[in-house]
């Protein structure tokens, strides 16, 4: 342990003797960290994009639902008023940090929309039109007229394919035809007030919104719903918020899973998740190859460093130092430069991800036509977003790679022969 | 000065080989030699080149381990000592100085000579007043604070000499001191060595083929093939 400061100095002065091959392999290693935390974060932010468009597409980012809803489609397997409150008692109680932006009370059913000239199977959500107006992109998406009001009574909003294929417009008048909750057949004259494009074919195709009042009353299903949905401030905080709503609705309403399923958008959407999953493997293997690139860079730098210093260590062992220690100064070398690199690369990936793209990538130079994916439209702005767990992992990853390339030059290091490091050439 | 033929003996070998295998026949570098050297001695190994003499230094010195044999240094047998024993020994009892200086570029001329009382834990204080010391007896004084690239080779080697000496081993072991110094500063670098053989009893081994280190050493040793071919003493 006395020797450690003198280990720690002919390290440093190692570093710093070969200041330009110290530069060259700390930049390769910085400038892999800094690409990682850009690709990092920009994936982070295009997910983030896409699960945010989806949960709004959809029904929020925790859902709450009868057992069977999600199956059956079917008024059958609906939620009660009592348990709509509950999910909602719920929803409100959360911490500040973890409270919805928004919720929905949604009654949803599928039916037929008929009109003069045609008639068109759609999915028709009856809504409380202020809370979906903050909650669904569908209700920004508005075209044509204007979003639902709380006075409308027969109103309906409906997109533009839809409106197309019955040959609807604005106050055009067509049926709405579904099961009652009593299996009768029943019918509902609507108003057209507004027309919304979202760019997703089966949305625009196939969603109707009408008032939840007029809904219930039509179906006969007074105060119930189908889904109670909320979108949350991140992501990241699902997996909190369902296990919080889940047993706060347990201890509060005491509803159990089979009155009250709660789900979280990586069950309510499967397609999406494993397309975020599907994306992050790939920058998964992407970056394994780019770090591979840089281990080996640093590897053969380090290396190289060690065979032309091998008269060096050899010297060192002569007067005294065991070959564990001479390894042991090698290792502290790369740790040195991993270190130096890890600072360098947080800065430069940290000042390009935020100096120069904090108002997003704009990818539509790429993109001619909307592009959907996953039964979701894709913004071409991608904001870069950082998690403190990434930029953890980032970090670990290029440690990680600067002690793997420094163990065999240690080691090397440690099996030099003394006799032949010294020889005169 | 001591008087060798009762000091106590620094280095002992016994029938030492050192065989190097290799194909079609392996090459026997060095062939049964049994040698003994005394404390305060100051003599010379030669022979022409390929005669041994670096691989028999580098065996005494516990840098490469012999095929057979047994090598003591003073009393403690080496020939079965672990890598790190002998890291140990290196550092408290021999000390090294090698034809190409070998200095360590990345330290000062000071803490070049101080290395060795550095692994050992003797204090600083203590470290730069033996160094010190011995600079100004050996004509540093004023480069202490100099890396080698900015040292003439002859300062270099006298570096190389102090960091050798500073730490008073059983003995140096010096392979080609002189060979890459002109005759001028071998003289002088030779005289330094020789100032501290007699007045501190530093033990040198030189291994070596230049006249002027021969002609001022007590004894001379002749290697050829391996072997000692003649072994006189003044």
């Amino acid at each position: 342990m006395r020797r450690t400061p003198t280990l720690l100095r002919l390290a440093s002065r190692g570093v710093l003797r070969e200041a330009r091959r110290s530069l060259l392999t700390s930049s390769a290693m910085a400038l892999g960290l800094a690409l990682l935390m850009f690709s990092r974060s920009l994936a982070d932010g295009g997910h983030e994009d896409w699960i945010n468009t989806g949960v709004r597409m959809g029904s929020g980012h925790v859902l709450f639902q009868a057992p069977g809803f999600r199956e059956s489609r079917s008024l059958d397997d609906r939620l009660s008023g009592d348990e709509a409150e509950a999910a909602l008692a719920s929803l409100a109680a959360l911490d500040e940090r973890l409270a919805p932006l928004a919720t929905t009370v949604r009654l949803s059913t599928v039916g037929l929309a008929s009109s003069a000239s045609s008639a068109l199977p759609v999915m028709i959500d009856g809504v409380d039109p202020v809370a979906e107006s903050g909650f669904s992109h569908a209700a920004e998406a508005v075209i044509e007229g204007r979003y639902l009001e709380p006075d409308d009574r027969l109103s309906a909003y409906v997109g533009t394919g839809v409106a197309e294929r019955l040959d609807l417009s604005l106050g055009s008048r067509f049926v709405l035809t579904a099961q009652s909750t009593s299996g009768d057949i029943e019918g509902q004259l609507v108003r057209v007030v507004g027309v919304f494009r979202t760019g997703l074919p089966e949305v625009d195709e196939g969603l109707v919104h009408i008032s939840i009042s007029t809904a219930r009353s039509w179906l006969g299903a007074e105060g119930a719903a189908t889904t109670v949905g909320a979108i949350l401030p991140a992501s990241s905080v699902v997996d909190e918020v369902v296990s919080a709503v889940r047993s706060d609705i347990a201890v509060r309403s005491n509803f159990g899973e089979d009155d009250v399923r709660v789900l979280s958008w990586q069950e309510a959407y499967p397609e999406l998740d494993a397309a975020v999953r599907i994306d992050d493997y790939g920058d998964y293997v992407f970056h394994g190859i780019l770090f591979a690139i840089v281990a080996l860079a640093v590897l053969n730098t380090v290396l190289m460093a060690v065979l032309y210093r091998k008269r060096e260590f050899g010297v060192l062992q002569a007067l005294g130092l065991t070959p564990a220690e001479t390894g042991l100064v090698v290792f502290v070398e790369g740790l040195l430069l991993t270190a130096l690199a890890g600072v360098a690369g947080i800065i430069l990936g940290v000042a390009v991800t935020w100096g120069f793209f904090s108002d997003g990538l704009d990818f539509s130079f790429f993109m001619d036509e909307e592009f959907t994916f996953s039964g979701i439209v894709m913004d071409p702005v991608i904001v870069p977003e950082f998690r403190m767990v990434h930029l953890f992992q980032s970090f670990v990853s290029i440690a990680v790679v600067g002690i793997s390339a420094s163990i065999y030059p240690a080691y090397h290091a440690t099996k030099i022969d003394v006799g032949e490091a010294l020889k005169f050439e | 000065m001591t008087d060798v033929s009762t000091a106590e003996i620094a280095l002992r070998t016994e029938d030492v080989w050192k065989i190097y295998p290799q194909e079609p026949e392996d090459v026997e570098a060095v062939r049964g030699v049994s040698l003994e050297v005394r404390e305060g001695d100051f003599m010379t190994m030669a022979g022409p080149s390929g005669s041994g003499k670096t691989t028999l230094l580098n065996m005494l010195g516990g840098l490469t381990r012999p095929t057979r044999g047994r090598i003591w240094v003073r009393d403690l047998e080496i020939t079965e000592l672990s890598n790190k024993e002998l890291a140990r020994l290196r550092l408290e009892s021999i000390g090294f100085v090698f034809q190409a200086f070998n200095l360590l570029p990345v330290l000062s001329a000071l803490e070049n000579a101080e290395f060795s009382l550095l692994l050992r834990g003797v204090p600083a204080k203590e470290r730069h007043e033996r160094v010190h010391a011995l600079f100004e007896e050996i004509g540093l004084e004023g480069l202490a604070d100099r890396k080698p690239a900015r040292l003439s080779g002859g300062q270099q080697q006298r570096v190389a000499v102090a960091r050798a000496v500073v730490g008073k081993p059983a003995l140096v072991l010096a392979d080609e001191p002189t060979a890459n110094l002109d005759s001028h500063t071998s003289d002088a670098l030779l005289g330094v060595m020789e100032r501290l053989n007699h007045e501190h009893g530093t033990t040198f081994l030189f291994s070596t083929h230049d006249p002027r280190v021969m002609e001022r050493a007590h004894r001379r040793v002749t290697l050829v093939d391996g072997q000692i071919a003649s072994d006189e003493r003044d």
